[in-house]
């Protein structure tokens, strides 16, 4: 009898050695580790499209009367770059927030800087590059809403860390 | 202008342009050319139409070329990002269910 039950339960140890084994393994899987969706990181993105949407709209007039709101949404952007930076398991919506921030691409600050260099942009070229950015800056906002936002994904995130 | 030739043109030149550097990765530089010049066809189309009548101007025209080549830049990281997001749940899942199927065994 104590025979039995010994084996019964030396059976169920061996399971779940085994469970907690492949748990532990699924569970260490750092690189599918994402961040939780952000309501600040969203409602930003969607407030620098819409800033930068309504300033590329003055590009056909001269840089030089719209040159402090430019800075100031630059500097919106530095910052927005600077918060996905130090977010844990972000690297996707880092690497997308700098390459609309980087000045030598072709999308947000880059169209900026061209404003910038030559003072005065064509209304029909400002209108395609606006299509341009808004798709890039759709990108954003569609990829932080696909974003995990329950606390039971917090929790087994907790639980892949640990 | 033919539009079918002029991606036809741009396919080979990138192709030979990037397999000189990518050498390697001939196959994914291969689909990530033709996902470029499939997702551009439409825009190339116009950007095309306007460069000819003037509206656009040849530096207008390369820099919505090389901002269409960093929107695909970000394309990518998006589908990527996206599929991480999906590995991520089915391992979430499976976590859950083994945790429930563990705790309903032994309770």
């Amino acid at each position: 009898m104590i025979l039995k039950t010994s084996i019964t339960w030396s059976k169920i140890l061996r399971k779940s050695l085994f469970v907690m084994a492949f748990v532990l393994t699924l569970s260490s899987c750092q690189s599918l580790k994402t961040a939780i969706f952000d309501q600040y990181s969203y409602q930003q993105a969607i407030s620098i499209k819409v800033e930068s949407l309504n300033l590329m709209d003055d590009a056909t007039q001269s840089y030089d009367s719209f040159e402090t709101e430019v800075e100031g949404l630059m500097l919106e952007l530095q910052k927005m770059v600077e918060y996905e930076k130090n977010k844990p398991d972000n690297q996707v919506s880092y690497a997308m927030w700098n390459v609309l921030a980087n000045a030598d691409k072709n999308l947000l600050a880059g169209f900026f800087k061209r404003w910038k260099e030559d003072g005065q942009l064509s209304k029909v070229f400002k209108d395609e590059a606006k299509l341009q950015i808004s798709e890039a800056l759709d990108l954003i906002i569609k990829y932080e809403a696909q974003k995990n936002k329950t606390n039971e994904t917090n929790i087994l995130n907790f639980l892949g860390t640990n | 202008m033919d539009i079918e030739a002029l991606l036809k043109l741009l396919k080979e030149e990138l192709l030979k342009v990037l397999g000189e550097s990518y050498g390697d990765f001939k196959t994914e530089t291969k689909k990530d050319v033709e996902a470029f010049l499939t997702l551009s066809k439409v825009k190339l189309e116009r950007w095309t139409g306007l460069l000819q009548s003037g509206d656009l101007t040849p530096e207008d025209y390369e820099w919505l070329l090389k901002s269409q080549k960093d929107l695909l830049v970000l394309n990518a990281l998006y589908q990527a990002g996206v599929s991480k997001l999906k590995l991520g749940h089915l391992k979430n899942k499976i976590i859950k269910t083994i945790m429930n199927t563990v705790i309903a065994s032994i309770v």
